[in-house]
């Protein structure tokens, strides 16, 4: 039986790094496009791969467990084949080496582009400009390609020059003023990486409905999905009151901008254990009340409006959390959710692996053991399809894992070229010593 | 020419998650029929509004959720409202719903039901998945984030866990969503299945690569959890400093980013090799030290003077936007992301525009999102029904 991949019989060059692109690409290849991704042995792409090509276990333990949670903390030899922040970016996909700053290394990633039907890119402006590789060259070898370039700020303008990750991004498209404390200053803020959530999501998007206008017309295109443009869209109340109305929405906490009230993070039982709470209407603040058994306080006809409640907002977080920090954060989330009030427990990730909806429901897949790390389950893609194998189909790619069927398969070299290509070190499976030592 | 012209959707979602999801489809060119309930979307409630006025059309939220799409008023309890929306789906290229599991089966609008009059694939978003445990419980924003994202990290260990801004979570699982619905579209365009699609927002959140993803992945590794830190510190240089008006984020500590900033603030001292000791990264008297030479450096500038020192060194510095600098940004505008909306009960207003550019098929604004129940009529009339059929299904408030 076919597989019905969406993407069935496309192929992407891949030069994405870092998370935002690296992420659209997975979506991609999840969809079953065929993602190579083009790897340097030359070149360690900073927050590619891993933290660092020298990260160590004693490294490893000073640092976040998001980017430096290796297996059973230490790294091991190849750190970039076990990163916890990266492998899973890597899934469903391909990897073959090249140095494409040689002239043999640039045809021969001249000859992959060729028989790509995608391009996708979110290097520092202008890196595959000096590599020769303009839009117009790139469209010499594919005429009919889609181009994804994913630009922090844009690829014209002022701003053309700047440099960020996410933490930028997050910056410069809002995000970042419009989620602190509300009582404490944006300093400090702690980081997280809407934006590249955000932004590989819409280069997915994009570029499958650019495939489509090219499956119906033959015609290719170029797409410029500028980061903090995007995720400007993620905060479009605030956006448009600043429009509109000439007002600065200012970081609220927890409270919500749908005239929710309460709303917030409560603490539980426990150590550090919140409980997320919203009452969406007035018939859930009444349910919650009864839950809490019809405290006096809460009995004031006042709060039966949001609007009441509003205006006693402080005092109702307060009061509510004095009630859920005596009691135990699930046997609450199942409580009230069953009293139809909107609940959640806040998750780490040990619930979350622990979680029955999310095991029920598919959230894993099971990945065997490598030589860097130990059997274990991984997040699948987010949506089930009934009849197309949208799911993880091969393990993330080991560095150079696919450079046979690249060299060989696909672009059709002969053994003899395969083995000079190898000799002079465009064909790898592990980082040149002197770039693992500099980087 | 636009990339989804041609591509018709039947769109029964509402609120924000689910039609971010269908505006993403809209804008670039697909058709997407919004039914709403008697009384309009519930989106059409929230604020900010147009010149601080309420009403269903002046809603900030509602505006930029459904520009391009048209709205059908139609009460799915009635049988008939039922029927006019299986009617709309048999001709439909993708069929979108944004109902809870009860309420899809106790309006007849299942999978199955819908199946059974439609070859088009259907996208079922919900907020939990359509089995399980959690299969009937609510979510809000807060509540998607606290149990999908990575809030038990987000904020300082002392306090709360922290939301993000906004809506945030609930419009970036709807975007996960228009990436399901061109994979449906796909696999119908390119292999001829219609198939359910099911997406729930918790899912999204679970899988998102904005930390969430790797602190599982860690957790499972490692056995480490990702807490809050105790402060929002980075390094000897690094995180959110002050400027003259306002803030700026650096990056500062690792590769060749200390060089660049280096070259960026220009100050001899910190030219000195000890600051690549990684010994005086623990240092708190060299901490001290570093933070006299960049807060004053940082508080003589304005964030747009630093972002332009930082652009000519290539530093990993910007600033911190607030939302009137998005609107006001004299480079965003000149590219592009805003545009005016001419509405015909509203007037002239300005409109977040395109999200990326798109060279053949540009992103554009075909209509503003439409008045409550603006193509009743007329989709009703494309559904098959005569103008006598069309009267009656107002006069019994089927229709509005």
């Amino acid at each position: 039986m076919s597989a019905n991949l969406p993407l069935e019989g496309v192929r992407i060059c891949d030069f994405t790094a870092v998370w935002a692109g690296q992420s659209a690409t997975m979506y991609l290849a999840d969809m079953g496009a065929e993602c190579i991704k083009v790897e340097n042995p030359f070149i360690w792409n900073p927050m590619t791969r891993a933290a660092s090509p020298r990260i160590n276990a004693a490294m490893a333990s000073v640092l976040p467990p998001w980017i430096a949670g290796h297996p059973n903390g230490d790294p091991g030899p190849r750190p970039w084949t076990n990163s916890p922040a990266f492998i899973q970016v890597l899934r469903n996909k391909k990897s073959f080496t090249v140095d494409s700053r040689r002239p043999e290394g640039l045809a021969i990633v001249k000859s992959l582009i060729r028989i790509s039907d995608i391009v996708a890119e979110n290097l520092a402006f202008g890196t595959l400009e000096k590599l020769g590789l303009d839009d117009d060259a790139i469209r010499r070898e594919r005429p009919d390609a889609v181009i994804l370039h994913m630009p922090a700020f844009g690829r014209s303008g002022a701003y053309v020059e700047g440099r960020g990750y996410g933490a930028h991004i997050d910056s410069v498209s809002g995000s970042t003023l419009l989620r602190g404390y509300a009582d404490t200053a944006p300093g400090d803020n702690v980081q997280i990486f809407a934006g590249d959530f955000w932004g590989g999501v819409h280069g997915a998007f994009a570029v499958m409905a650019a495939l489509r206008h090219r499956r119906l017309t033959g015609e290719g295109q170029v797409i410029e999905l500028a980061q903090v443009e995007s995720t400007a869209q993620m905060f479009p109340q605030a956006a448009l009151d600043a429009a509109w109305n000439g007002r600065d929405a200012v970081s609220v906490g927890n409270r919500s901008i749908e005239g929710f009230v309460p709303n917030g993070a409560f603490r539980c039982h426990g150590t550090d254990r919140w409980i997320a709470i919203t009452c969406r209407t007035d018939a859930e603040w009444v349910a919650l009340i009864t839950a809490m058994g019809r405290p006096a306080w809460a009995l004031r006809a006042e709060l039966e409006t949001a609007t009441g409640r509003a205006a006693a907002e402080s005092e109702i977080e307060e009061r509510l959390e004095e009630w859920t920090a005596s009691h135990d954060l699930y046997s609450l989330f199942h409580q009230l959710q069953a009293a139809g009030v909107t609940a959640g427990p806040v998750m780490t990730a040990q619930d979350a692996v622990e979680d029955p909806q999310l095991r029920q429901s598919g959230a894993w897949t099971s990945l065997l053991a490598t030589a860097d790390y130990p059997e274990t389950e991984f997040g699948a893609p987010p949506y089930r399809f009934e009849n197309s194998d949208v799911g993880i189909r091969t393990p993330p790619a080991l560095f150079g894992e696919h450079n046979e069927y690249v060299y060989l398969d696909l672009l059709g070299l002969s053994d003899d070229e395969y083995q000079r290509l190898e000799a002079d070190g465009h064909i790898a499976t592990a980082f040149d010593p002197d770039v693992v030592a500099r980087a | 020419m636009d990339a989804l012209a041609g591509l018709k959707v039947l769109d029964l979602t509402s609120h924000i998650a689910a039609p971010y999801c269908t505006k993403l489809l809209a804008d670039l060119g697909a058709r997407v029929i919004k039914v709403e309930r008697p009384g309009g979307d519930s989106s059409r409630r929230l604020g900010p509004f147009l010149g601080d006025i309420p009403g269903p059309e002046r809603s900030a939220t509602f505006q930029f959720l459904n520009t391009n799409k048209e709205s059908l008023g139609l009460d799915l309890a009635t049988t008939d409202g039922r029927e006019v929306a299986l009617r709309l789906a048999k001709s439909c290229d993708l069929v979108v719903v944004g109902l809870a599991p009860a309420q899809a089966a106790s309006l007849g609008l299942t999978y199955e039901d819908l199946r059974a009059r439609t070859e088009a694939p259907v996208l079922e978003i919900t907020n939990f998945g359509s089995s399980g445990p959690y299969r009937d419980y609510k979510l809000s924003d807060t509540v998607l984030f606290a149990m999908g994202g990575e809030m038990y990290s987000h904020g300082t260990l002392d306090r709360a866990p922290l939301k993000l801004g906004g809506t945030a979570a609930l419009l970036q699982s709807g975007a996960m969503g228009a990436v399901a619905a061109m994979g449906a579209v796909h696999a119908r365009e390119l292999h001829g299945v219609g198939q359910r699609v099911e997406l729930s927002l918790f899912a999204t959140q679970i899988n998102s690569i904005d930390r969430r993803s790797a602190a599982i992945l860690a957790f499972r590794f490692s056995g480490r959890v990702q807490q809050r830190p105790v402060a929002a510190t980075s390094g000897i240089v690094g995180g959110i400093y002050p400027t003259a008006d306002g803030y700026v984020e650096v990056t500062a500590s690792f590769g060749n980013y200390w060089q660049r900033f280096v070259e960026m603030v220009d100050d001899d001292a910190l030219r000195d090799p000890k600051w690549l000791d990684p010994a005086t990264a623990l240092d708190p008297a060299a901490k001290e030290e570093a933070d006299g030479i960049v807060y004053p450096w940082m508080l003589s500038r304005t964030k747009h003077e630093v972002w332009a020192e930082a652009r000519r060194a290539h530093a990993m510095v910007a600033p911190l936007f607030t939302a009137s600098d998005i609107v006001q940004d004299p480079v965003f505008r000149e590219r592009g992301l805003w545009l005016d909306v001419e509405h015909q009960a509203l007037g002239t207003f300005p409109m977040l525009g395109r999200p990326y550019v798109l060279e053949k098929t540009p992103w554009r604004l075909r209509q503003p999102a439409p008045t409550l129940g603006q193509h009743t009529d007329a989709l009703l009339a494309e559904a098959g029904y005569g103008a006598d059929e069309i009267a009656a299904l107002r006069r019994s408030a089927v229709a509005a």
